[in-house]
């Protein structure tokens, strides 16, 4: 007779994979809407990083509780960059801001060693941050962005308004934005952890 | 072919799911798992797919599993998959891919054989489970029973020597029970291994050659086929089965004569992206009938129950309650739909915040004496999502009640269900019925609507009434 | 994705890694050049290779949209209200000169069904770990939308009020989000995801000669524009 412990391995199992898929899909949705809604008006634009770090703790948490493994986070970064770069959206800026915010916050959840509620709150407000490059070029390439867009009709005014946005303080605001709301969206999370996931067993 | 020796097993290490199971099945051999919800029947099948111990965290497992000479604990999933095919019981979560095409290779890819090889199998698999109609499409606009046909293609097309099938029927209608059952055949006379743990039983007759009944993790008894089909209507109550035979329907048509309230559909039309679904559909059920309605998926069933709780348009055609029109928003107001899936339609963190949702936070006492008949009044501070699909669905049916809405519908609420709690479910629709609620109950449980239904309506294959 | 859009037939599509090769060359050239000859040129060819592989309707609503930008940019904003022009003209400009992007990608999404993209993935050795998290996000979204849908529905039928209904959202979705993982993991892996041998394919990718010569086209299209700087 025989007895067998089932053990947890470190590598990422096929069920791991298929979960990292699966909260990537939910991840990307809603990452996806408020990229739309950025466009509707600058401040909303310069905000999306932040309302996105708000409104995708919930999906992030759960996958950092279910996949405690390397490799979840860089994975779903990875798979939110290539949908958005075949649909044609993404830019080169992004996708280094996106890259290395991905890589360090992987390196914080192995440093916490994937069980820490805290460490999971960074990670997830420094995975946050990565979408930054997508507002990012308004202060990076400030004289040819203005340059670019003067010449296609858009009034002297928006451009004083713009202008007056892209200031040093906009970008630190910018910047913080996701920490800020990164940590309020994990605070979200396990509040809904409290009450219903962890509470029903699913994490 | 597969050999459990002396197998206990627990999720936990609190209890113990199976002890001491020892089953012998030889090749070609077609054995049934049968026994009540949560005897361990499902348990027994993830012992020889392998699921149990590679799938499964924290478990502890005893004894040999030893599945076409391999020992399961040892190999690796893979390899296992090669010779053990696995049908389980949800339709909409089995596949991986959005086409059908993809899906029917998905596993000979996996395996890295050739294209030649594939193309052959691919070929063998539609023509000899005369799937055609399956082919070219994507999963998205098939209904539950194609998907699970499309499911069993895939495992088929892999040809493995052994198929554990787990509550393969739970969501079908007759039609795709019947479409398995000839799959089960085709596969049978092949001289393939079957292990199937079910709670429908009536359409596996033929194909059986053992019946293991499990009760509480221990094999109580195996009986051979002639044995289980002689077993007497007592018997099998007794032992939580449902029935050996296929019900013929048996309620009748007599239109609907009583003084409470009366709901009308009246020559109703559907359409969903300009298809009609169905058209000219008239009935009415009056307070305290149980009408039920039957036809098989795809027939408009579903479209109905939504279209009358207010969910959907009609295209034309009308919805009286009391001789009064009902927009769809009234309609909301009116109606209560128990969902054929309920984990959509349960949101609170206990079941008692669930129940005041429907009852308001005054309906106290109310609410226990609802939570108490539904036997759930112990669990009143535990998660909706931690209860069993049972518990859940009474849950669902409570919340219902305390609604106090007169027009309660339900959508096929016996999926997966075993006979107790069919039972269970068939006694708690026919006090609401008591109590002067208007039922409709959307059907394809031949059993249960002969037991509850006063009535039926018979959607035929293009929406009309039968 | 291809099923439910407007389907380049067999015989007019592209290789898979053609279509991500040229996702590529467009890329590159929308965000080196400045100039709008370019940027017309390119978006003539594109609708070439639309209406080349059957995309008529598609190819239509794309000009039709463009010429809507370009009519915003020049002649509605200047004499609109400033709150319009304030809310809509960084999005014009962005989605005018990200559309060459926008019009390959649906090109992709509405001409290469997700088993080719997979495919070429395989063929130009993604990672097993990267290819499989995808084929199943991808395989997730329209179930998204059908949970999404069956949620609302049941919301209706239940008095559920204000902040507690993103609550009722985010909850049920999750649940489900985590059951389906579960069981479409139990069904993957027996059926043998996780061998490691190279999976094979029953269909298989060949370059065609209009497969060189979009490649060719392509390349010149980054030349110039890396030229014309």
């Amino acid at each position: 007779m025989s007895t067998t412990e089932t053990v947890t391995s470190r590598t990422l199992k096929g069920k791991d994979l298929i979960t990292i898929g699966i909260f990537s899909a939910i991840y990307f949705a809603i990452n996806f809407i408020f990229m739309l809604m950025g466009g509707i008006h600058p401040i909303l634009w310069i905000m999306m990083p932040g309302l996105i770090a708000l409104f995708t703790g919930v999906p992030y948490m759960i996958l950092a509780s279910k996949v405690q493994k390397p490799g979840a986070v860089l994975i779903l970064g990875l798979i939110t960059a290539l949908i958005y770069y075949v649909t044609g959206m993404f830019t080169v800026v992004i996708l280094i801001t996106f890259a290395s915010a991905c890589v360090l916050a992987e390196v914080v959840r192995w440093a916490a060693k994937y069980k820490s509620f805290t460490g999971n709150t960074i990670s997830f407000a420094i995975f946050s941050v990565g979408m930054i490059g997508s507002p990012l070029p308004l202060w990076l390439f400030k004289d040819s962005f203005f340059a670019q867009i003067s010449g296609q009709g858009i009034s002297a005014d928006y451009l004083s308004v713009l202008n007056s946005l892209a200031n040093d303080g906009m970008l630190v605001v910018m910047v913080l934005a996701p920490v800020v709301l990164g940590i309020v969206g994990a605070l979200i999370a396990k509040t809904l952890f409290r009450k219903h996931f962890a509470k029903a067993g699913i994490v | 072919m597969v050999d459990i020796r002396n197998v206990s097993f627990g999720y936990s290490h609190a209890k113990d799911t199976l002890k001491n199971i020892d089953l012998h099945i030889d090749a070609g051999e077609c054995v049934l798992l049968c026994g009540r919800s949560g005897c361990g029947k499902t348990t027994v099948t993830k012992l020889v797919n392998g699921l149990i111990p590679h799938f499964t965290e924290n478990g502890h497992l005893e004894g040999r599993v030893l599945v076409a000479g391999m020992e399961v604990a040892k190999t690796e999933l893979y390899e296992l998959s090669r010779r053990i095919g696995s049908v389980f019981q949800n339709p909409k979560s089995q596949f991986f891919n959005l086409d059908s095409d993809a899906e029917l290779a998905f596993g000979l890819e996996n395996i890295g054989a050739s294209p030649a090889y594939m193309r052959k199998r691919l070929n063998a698999t539609v023509q000899e489970l005369k799937i055609e109609r399956l082919t070219h499409r994507g999963i998205f606009s098939m209904s539950g029973g194609e998907r699970q046909a499309l499911a069993f293609g895939s495992v088929y097309a892999m040809n493995p020597d052994i198929y554990v099938l787990d509550e393969p029927t739970a969501n079908l209608d007759g039609d795709s029970v019947a479409v398995l059952r000839r799959q089960l055949g085709e596969i049978k006379h092949q001289g393939k291994t079957i292990l199937i743990a079910e709670h429908r039983l009536y359409f596996l007759t033929n194909i059986i050659d053992r019946a293991v009944y499990i009760e509480n993790g221990e094999i109580v008894r195996i009986y051979s086929r002639e044995e289980f089909l002689s077993l007497s209507d007592a018997q099998r109550i007794r032992m939580g089965l449902r029935t050996l035979r296929a019900d013929a329907l048996r309620a009748t048509g007599l239109p609907a004569q009583n003084d409470g309230h009366v709901l009308e559909v009246s020559d109703l039309c559907c359409e969903i992206r300009g298809n009609c679904v169905f058209d000219h559909v008239n009935f009415s059920a009056g307070s305290g009938e149980i009408v039920g309605i039957t036809g098989n998926n795809g027939v408009g069933k579903s479209t109905l129950m939504r279209c009358i709780c207010g969910l959907a348009k009609e295209k034309s055609g009308s919805i009286l309650f009391d001789g009064r029109r009902l927009t769809p928003k009234q309609r909301n107001r009116a109606c209560f739909c128990v969902m054929q899936d309920v984990t959509h339609q349960l949101f609170s963190d206990s079941v008692w915040n669930e129940c005041e949702l429907s009852a308001g936070e005054e309906g106290g006492p109310e609410i226990e004496a609802v939570l108490r008949a539904f036997d759930l009044f112990e669990y009143r501070d535990a998660h909706p999502m931690a209860l069993s699909g049972g518990q859940k669905q009474r849950l669902a049916i409570a919340c219902g009640v305390l609604s106090g809405k007169k027009i309660l519908v339900f959508d096929e609420p016996t999926s997966g269900l075993d006979y107790e709690h069919m039972m269970a479910v068939a006694g708690i629709i026919r006090e609401l019925a008591q109590k002067d609620h208007i039922v409709l109950v959307v059907t394809h449980d031949m059993e249960f609507l002969n037991c509850v239904c006063d009535r039926t309506v018979a959607l035929a294959f293009n929406g009309k009434e039968a | 994705m291809a099923e439910k859009g407007k389907r380049g037939t067999q015989e007019l599509r592209l290789d898979p890694r053609t279509a991500l090769l040229l996702l590529l060359f467009v890329t590159i050239v929308v965000f080196s050049h400045g100039s709008p000859y370019v940027e017309f040129a390119l978006i003539a060819a594109l609708l070439c290779l639309f209406f080349c592989c059957g995309l008529f309707k598609s190819g239509l609503k794309f000009i039709l949209v463009f010429v809507f930008l370009l009519a915003l940019q020049y002649y509605i904003f200047p004499v609109a209200p400033k709150i319009f022009a304030d809310f809509f003209s960084i999005l014009t400009f962005y989605t005018r000169k990200v559309f060459p992007c926008i019009m390959i990608g649906t090109f992709i999404v509405k001409t290469e069904p997700m088993r080719y993209l997979i495919l070429a993935m395989r063929k130009w050795h993604f990672p097993q770990k990267l290819v499989i998290p995808l084929s199943v996000t991808l395989r997730y979204f329209p179930a998204i939308r059908e949970e999404i849908v069956y949620i609302r529905d049941a919301m209706k039928l239940r008095r559920v009020t204000g902040a507690a209904k993103v609550e009722a959202y985010i909850v049920p979705l999750m649940f489900s989000a985590a059951s389906t993982a579960e069981e479409l993991s139990a069904a993957a892996v027996t059926r043998g995801i996780e061998n490691p041998a190279p999976k094979t394919s029953v269909i298989e990718l060949h370059f065609r000669m209009r497969d060189y010569i979009c490649i060719i086209c392509g390349l010149l299209f980054v030349v110039a524009a890396l030229w014309l700087r």
